[in-house]
């Protein structure tokens, strides 16, 4: 059949998407390039910063630079401001003079907007913009201007005038470079002038230049029978940014392909497109494609030995990315080895150019500064953490509350089941189905007495039809995205004839508030969270399965400028609705969303939307997932078994042990697939899938607070080897093994069908244990280590040094744990050492933003294991919370020390907690078969909350 | 090891256990009592080697290998095959990879039935009545939940559903002795029927063979008038035919003609039409899950999978185009050969006109030439020129008399067969399902009414319209083992041998295969469809309550169909 994967091959309609070519302004910068990479050295960029136009104040430098747009010297002005943040970022941001001030006409009398877009920021800058004051130009002369900036002054920023061009250097040494190779461009205004007949004469130069391009793709704009009406005419922009000596480049997701990304423009192994950022709902997207896919983070660090800097490109428009690596040229004198240099070219079509550059060093260091521009990801709905089952769809409350129950009668933990579309009365979104739904609230609390969770599909189109309160309000209230005459956009999607709730209206969002009270939501309860699935927008007769770019959202912007905040934009006034459902009730909203940009972290998760059951996108969902980790929204996951298509069995539990590892944990499946929650895969390979989702279960603490080190400082979740380890080269490009959280913990999974063993690459020097037998691994640095890995082993090993926490009682949901005893696995490292750390609160309410959480900080050296406060608070004068209070009875259960030193082969220890001192019994192994000596060291009896130490001399 | 008196504090919660349930541990059942009696210390169950101080005994950490020292804390339960495993000296496995040697958390349940806990559900926060209705499997109070003591209620109710549900099931049993009764009635019935059809068959057999033979003698003795009334008649018709032939030949070649042109103009179309559909399967997006869309691809699909297989036409171009070419001295009819014959035996070339036609039109006309002329007579071109053969009143009133003689007979022997047939049918154990035999029973499950009758078809339909679903066409009787949770209310499979009757070849599902249900029935007072699933995409079980599945009061195993 057509659409399973295999079976023919088919794959995702690429002539329903555009490429460059076929985009007028990619093909018109791409032919700049072109052009000027002809030209070679007597190419020579057409924008001059006027000296005299320079001014700089509190960190901010503005100035003027002209664009000559024609042989007699015709010049158009373009306000430049370059801006210097304590936080170490510099942001340039380029405007466009006459539209600024309105001074240009539209066609087709549209009604859109004439300015720039410039508002992108509004909806994703949370801070880190904070003018530093400390900055100050260092030298300024008529060539240039230098302005040292950042933390000790490190960073400058030196301003070439003629043409414009920035370099960004660190400790005296370029990083990032814009507008090195003359690509910088910003379409002016220009009105369309009909030939042959000029009318009266007027704006006669202009005319003559106009004659001079090529005009064909400046207007009107016909794609796959839509045509874009463009009423401002041509707009893009476009930079060229270098990073000398960088040969890997990560992030820009969502796209398929390597973490470290490709090359664009052919050869062999490259790409021949550019990567895409147009958010899009993508049928059945291809493998290692640039293709744009659901959402996009316009984000990307380059990474060298020890030096990681980042540029982060502020514009919700459609964008492409072209990306060249070129060896320098070697120095004969030199006898290093020629470095790489890898140039990227930034295309927007519309909006002001507004960039920011991060200048590092460490990957940890740009994560962090990213987060602190756009938010850091939200501390998660604890549930949200654990199993999800989701199915398109489970057709009736009895055949949830059966799943619910088998799930428990095969002893799976799972904590939320989802319900797609079809639970919904004819498509129309908050309403059931009244016959397959007729009793939501009876299935809502059987969920409930386990601590699970309940998710619905909510999506921003509204069901065009007569009786339908949300579609006459929505119409009535005029809160609906308008189309290019300014009246209600009609189009299509799964209810058929349907219009688009318009988020960025701040009415909109308050009337979509509304709507998930409880009272007005009838049948919804606590435990319902949400999933915003279609919101690129998907529109099924829409140019590109999407919105006509001529639409008009709120306060007259274009669809254009805004496309790819648009789901940002949706999720976000659910977000609103969901802590706002109840007076008094203040509670962490779980919502999932398909659609996404930079900011989008601090509303829920993502998933990468509608893969296939095969094996090449098990394979592929490991580096799309570390991308999002390492590109600011690490709480991201693949569907489990494909979406599409029916997986083996073999296939579908490695999926289970591979998805045990994505922060977002979900199996889902579609209407034409047959059954598959795991317990149907018959004994053997349930049992599989059981261990694994087991798994996940026993590391939730570990988890949790990888989570939390996320919502802190924007760590990855699950962390790639080049941003662990920065400084081991080999490791760059490595995406397909991963450290979870600082646990330690190294996965990899298995991705290839009848593959029994792999080969994890060894990061550093330090020990590493196999987690299921502690065997000691014969590892060396740089080297692969072969582990087997029969289909029902996953190859995990724990890196010497680290201490994670563990809850080992197999429950029915992670609820069903909150109170249960905690397991320390120390994991000694060759010194015999180890420090870890455990963050937990009551994972429901916003509480812990008054210091109603645990955060401790274990350590092994020596002399001694302890517990101590992971930031030192004196909690003594807090007022506990009510979970506060009940996790006094929660303990420390038992310690395993793998790779126990010889201090711990004795028969007991004491160890001394709140005033007290008490025996504790060890049984000590020595080390024998290959397996590291381990020491069990239990009951201990500490309170989780409370320091304690166990001292060993 | 004995701990002092801060962790004795510490661990007050579990070491109270001790006291709490009399002298045995918390947890612990009547069936594991001896292990727990030793006053001084405990020794592992499975594992005598290892002795533990009587502290150990439900402090909240596992100590045993084999789980024993935590019969009342959920401390062991991660020793079990379907958690991670991890290294666990001692144990059988030297891993966690084993089984916890205790059965569970014992609830004593006092007032109704003693029952294991799973030890994972010990102290979740949960209280799990239905199978700790003293509420003692959460003593912890975790996160402040308190399972009050519910078994004087919950004992009373189950105490009263269960004698109502034995009730029932004698109801049900004296049910289905009636119905067994009417089974057997009915199969008697058949019995007789089968036995009259017999005798009548007989009697018809000998009634016509009498009737045959007095056709053939009425027959004979007319044949030898028909034969002298040819010889007194025509003579030199021949002529006349031969032209009113050519006429009639010339004009079939035309309306062949226009039937060839309207064919490939009909070819055209049809190839136009498979184009636009091949264009339509390959480009359509699935994703959108139009119903209509879906049904017409896989219409289409059907259609061309017939198609590719279908026999090649059994009649050629070039065949066609030789009947259309002129008839001439070398093509077709030599009709000058004809009109030359001037008085030659009309019966010899009447006989003999095969010879002069073209070898494949031989067959080709004997075989075509009769669909073509219904065909043409269908649709008005030719007139229907049938004339009643001459045949004297005698002679017919014979044969027909044989023919309806005949057609009783066939009548009967059908009758015959089915009932028969139906004797040999499967109708279950002591063909019980006789009784249900075109009964029907349905149930409304969300958006559809799901029907099953009894042998014959399961179907669904949508309250949306769409019309009706088959799921399934009665196959054949099969037991399978059912594994459900017994319900109070008897409306459960519970756990045993189940009969499963198997219906196959329904409906053909989008992209999957034919439709088929599993019906699996229980014992219950009156004929229930309880409930339906999909177990998997188009694979229906539903789970049906039937006196006539209720176990008869001297257990019988399945056997055999025929257990008359």
């Amino acid at each position: 059949m057509g659409h399973f994967p295999g079976a023919s091959g088919l794959a995702v309609k690429e002539h329903d998407f555009k490429k460059c070519h076929q985009s007028g302004f990619c093909k018109r910068n791409r032919e700049y390039a072109d052009n000027a990479a002809a030209q070679k050295s007597t190419w020579s960029s057409p924008y001059n910063v006027v000296h005299d136009s320079i001014s700089f104040n509190d960190g901010q430098l503005q100035a003027v630079i002209l664009k000559t747009i024609n042989s007699e010297g015709a010049t158009e002005r373009f306000p430049l401001t370059v801006t210097f943040h304590k936080s170490g970022t510099a942001r340039v941001t380029v405007d466009e003079e006459k539209r600024q001030k309105k001074e240009i006409t539209l066609r087709h009398d549209s009604q859109a907007r004439k300015e720039r877009y410039n508002e992108a920021e509004k909806w994703v800058i949370v801070g880190g913009v904070d003018k530093d004051e400390d900055a100050k130009i260092s030298h300024q002369d008529k060539d240039q201007v230098n302005i040292n900036y950042g933390p000790d002054s490190k960073f400058e920023a030196v301003i070439r005038l003629s043409p414009f061009e920035v370099d960004f250097r660190r400790d005296g040494e370029s990083h990032v470079k814009f507008n090195d190779h003359g690509l910088f461009n910003i379409e002016h205004w220009r009105p369309k002038v009909d030939n042959p007949a000029p009318k009266e004469g007027e704006e006669a130069a202009q005319v003559e230049v106009a004659q001079k391009e090529d005009e064909s793709t400046w207007w009107d704009e016909a794609f796959g029978g839509n045509t874009d009406s463009k009423p401002r005419g041509p707009e893009s922009i476009g930079l060229d940014i270098s990073f000398p000596g960088y040969e890997h480049v990560y992030g820009i997701p969502e796209h398929t392909g390597p973490m470290s990304l490709k090359q664009t423009r052919g050869g062999d192994g490259n790409f021949e497109e550019p990567y895409r950022l147009y958010n899009s709902d993508v049928f059945e997207y291809i493998l290692d494609s640039p293709m744009t896919l659901y959402g996009s983070i316009p984000f990307m660090q380059a990474h060298r030995k020890g030096s990681s800097v980042g540029v982060f490109w502020l514009n919700a428009a459609e964008t492409w990315v072209d990306i060249i690596k070129a060896k320098d040229s070697i120095n004969p004198l030199s006898l290093s080895t020629p470095k790489t240099t890898t140039r990227t070219h930034w295309i927007s079509e519309s909006g002001v150019l507004d960039v920011f550059v991060l200048l590092g060093p460490t990957p940890k260091d740009l994560t962090s500064t990213y987060g602190e521009l756009t938010g850091y990801s939200a501390m998660p709905q604890e549930l949200a953490i654990g199993y999800h089952q989701c199915r398109w769809n489970y057709i009736s409350d009895d055949d949830v509350k059966d799943v619910d129950r088998k799930m428990d009668r095969f002893k799976i933990p799972y904590d939320v089941i989802w319900l797609d579309l079809e639970y919904t009365d004819d498509r129309k979104y908050f309403t059931w189905e009244p016959h397959s739904f007729a009793d939501p609230i009876g299935m809502g609390k059987q969920l409930q007495e386990h601590g699970r969770g309940l998710v619905l599909l909510i999506d921003p189109h509204i069901k065009k039809v007569d009786g339908y309160s949300q579609s006459s309000e929505l119409v009535s209230k005029d809160l609906a995205v308008h189309n290019k005459d300014n009246s209600i956009y009609d189009g299509w999607c799964w209810p058929g004839n349907s219009n688009w709730i318009d988020c960025f209206n701040p009415k909109a969002i308050e009337w979509w508030k509304g709507l998930f009270k409880y009272d007005t939501f009838k049948g919804t309860l606590e435990n319902t969270f949400i999933w915003n699935d279609m919101s690129e927008p998907s529109v099924f007769n829409g140019p590109e399965t999407t919105m006509p770019k001529d639409n008009i959202h709120y306060e007259n912007w274009e669809h254009r400028d805004v496309h790819n905040l648009n789901g940002l934009t949706f999720q976000n006034a659910t977000f609103q609705g969901m802590v706002t459902r109840k007076k008094g009730e203040l509670r962490r909203p779980f919502i999932l969303t398909r659609s996404f940009y930079a900011g989008s972290q601090r509303l829920g998760a993502m998933w990468t939307g509608d893969n296939q059951a095969a094996w090449d996108h098990l394979e592929a969902s490991i580096p799309m997932v570390l991308n999002q980790g390492i590109s600011g929204f690490p709480f991201a996951g693949a569907d489990v078994g494909g979406f599409f298509g029916n997986p083996e069995k073999d296939l579908l539990v490695r999926w289970y042990q591979t998805g045990a590892f994505y922060p977002f944990f979900r199996a889902h499946a579609h209407i034409d697939s047959r059954r598959r929650e795991p317990y149907l895969l018959g004994e053997e390979h349930t049992a599989i899938a059981t261990a694994a989702i087991r798994l996940r279960y026993t590391l939730l603490p570990a988890w949790y607070t990888a989570f939390y080190e996320a919502n802190k400082d924007g760590s990855p979740i699950i962390r790639p080897m080049y941003w662990t380890h920065p400084t081991e080269e080999a490791g760059f490009a490595i995406d397909d093994q991963l450290f979870v959280g600082s646990t330690g913990l190294l996965a990899k999974p298995i991705t290839k069908q009848d593959q029994f063993s792999t080969d994890i690459w060894i990061p550093d020097e330090e020990v590493y244990y196999d987690y299921f037998t502690y065997e000691t691994k014969k590892t060396q640095k740089g080297k692969h280590l072969t582990v087997s890995a029969s289909l029902s082993q996953i190859p995990l090993l724990m890196r010497g040094g680290h201490i994670f926490p563990r809850r080992d009682i197999p429950r029915r949901s992670a609820a069903s744990m909150k109170y249960d005893d905690y397991t320390l696995v120390v994991s000694a490292s060759k010194a015999g050492t180890a420090e870890g750390e455990l963050y937990v609160d009551d994972g429901d309410s916003f509480d812990f933003e008054q210091g109603q959480y645990i955060h401790r900080r274990f350590s092994l050296d020596q002399s001694a294991l302890r517990s101590t406060d992971a930031e030192g608070r004196d909690t003594a004068s807090l007022k506990q919370s009510k979970w506060l209070q009940a996790m006094k009875e929660v303990y420390v259960d038992k310690i395993i020390v793998v790779g126990a030193p010889a201090a711990w082969s004795r028969e007991g220890v004491q160890i001394t907690s709140e005033g007290r001192s008490w025996p504790v019994k060890v049984q000590y192994h020595p080390a024998a078969n290959g397996k590291a000596a381990f020491a069990v060291v239990g009951r201990v009896g500490a309170r989780i909350g409370e320091d304690w130490s166990i001292e060993l001399a | 090891m004995r701990p002092n008196s801060s962790l004795a504090l510490l661990n007050a919660i579990y070491s109270f256990t001790l006291a709490a349930a009399g002298s045995l541990p918390r947890g612990v059942s009547p069936e594991f009592a001896s292990h727990y009696q030793n006053k001084d210390q405990f020794t592992c169950i499975t594992n005598a080697a290892i002795k533990l101080s009587l502290s150990q005994v439900n402090d909240g950490t596992c100590d045993c290998p084999d789980g024993s020292d935590e019969p009342g804390t959920a401390a062991c339960a991660s020793i079990d095959p379907l958690s991670p495993e991890q290294p666990l000296p001692g144990s059988a496995s030297s891993t966690t990879n084993t089984s916890n040697v205790l059965p569970g958390f014992w609830c004593e349940n006092k007032g109704h039935i003693g029952a294991y806990v799973p030890f994972s559900y010990v102290n979740d926060g949960v209280c799990d009545y239905d199978l700790c209705c003293d509420g003692t499997e959460e003593f912890g109070h975790k996160g402040g939940v308190k399972c009050a003591n519910k078994c004087a209620q919950i004992g009373k109710e189950h105490r009263r559903l269960a004698a109502e549900k034995r009730a029932k099931m004698e109801r049900a049993d004296k049910k289905r002795q009636t119905m067994l009764s009417e089974a057997q009635e009915l199969r008697r019935r058949v019995e007789s029927q089968v036995n009259d059809l017999k005798g009548d068959i007989a009697a018809l057999e000998a009634r016509k063979e009498e009737l045959v033979r007095k056709h053939q003698e009425i027959e004979t003795e007319e044949k030898s008038k028909v034969v002298r009334g040819e010889k007194t008649g025509s003579g030199g018709k021949l002529g006349v035919l031969v032209g009113l032939a050519k006429a009639r030949v010339e004009e079939l070649r035309d309306t062949l003609d226009k039937v060839v042109d309207q064919r490939d103009n009909l070819r055209t179309k049809v190839e136009e039409l498979e184009t636009i559909l091949r264009k339509f399967k390959e480009e359509y997006n699935p994703n959108f899950n139009d119903e209509g869309v879906k049904a017409a691809v896989k219409a289409f699909e059907d259609y061309a999978a017939r198609e590719s297989t279908a026999s090649s036409e059994d009649i050629t171009e070039a065949d066609i185009d030789s009947v259309l070419a002129e008839d001439t001295e070398t093509n077709g009819v030599n009709w000058k050969e004809f009109e030359e014959l001037k008085q030659a035996g009309d019966t010899d070339i009447l006989y003999n006109i095969e010879a002069y036609l073209p070898p494949f039109l031989r067959s080709f006309i004997q075989s075509k030439l009769d669909g073509l002329r219904v065909w043409l007579i269908q649709n008005g071109m030719l007139a229907d020129n049938h004339e009643p053969g001459t045949e004297s009143a005698l002679v017919k009133a014979a044969r027909e008399a044989v023919e309806a003689a005949e057609r009783d007979l066939n009548n009967k022997r059908k009758d015959l067969e089915r009932e028969g047939g139906d004797l040999s049918k499967e109708y279950g154990p002591s063909d019980i399902f006789r009784a249900l035999k075109d009964k029907c029973v349905s149930v409304d499950s969300g958006e559809y009414t799901y029907e099953l009758c009894w042998l014959s078809k399961t179907s669904q339909k949508s309250k949306k319209g769409h019309g009706h679903t088959g799921m399934g066409n009665f196959n054949r009787i099969d037991w399978e083992e059912a594994d459900d949770v017994e319900r109070l209310d008897g409306r459960s499979l519970g756990k045993g041998k189940r009969m499963v009757l198997r219906y196959d070849d329904g409906q053909q599902c989008w992209n999957g295969p034919k439709r088929r249900t599993d019906v699996w029935l229980a014992c219950a007072e009156t004929e229930e469809l309880w409930r339906v699933s999909e177990s998997e995409k188009c694979v229906y079980k539903m789970e049906v309550g039937t006196p006539a599945a209720c176990e008869p009061a001297e257990k019988k195993e399945p056997s055999g169909k025929d257990e008359l």
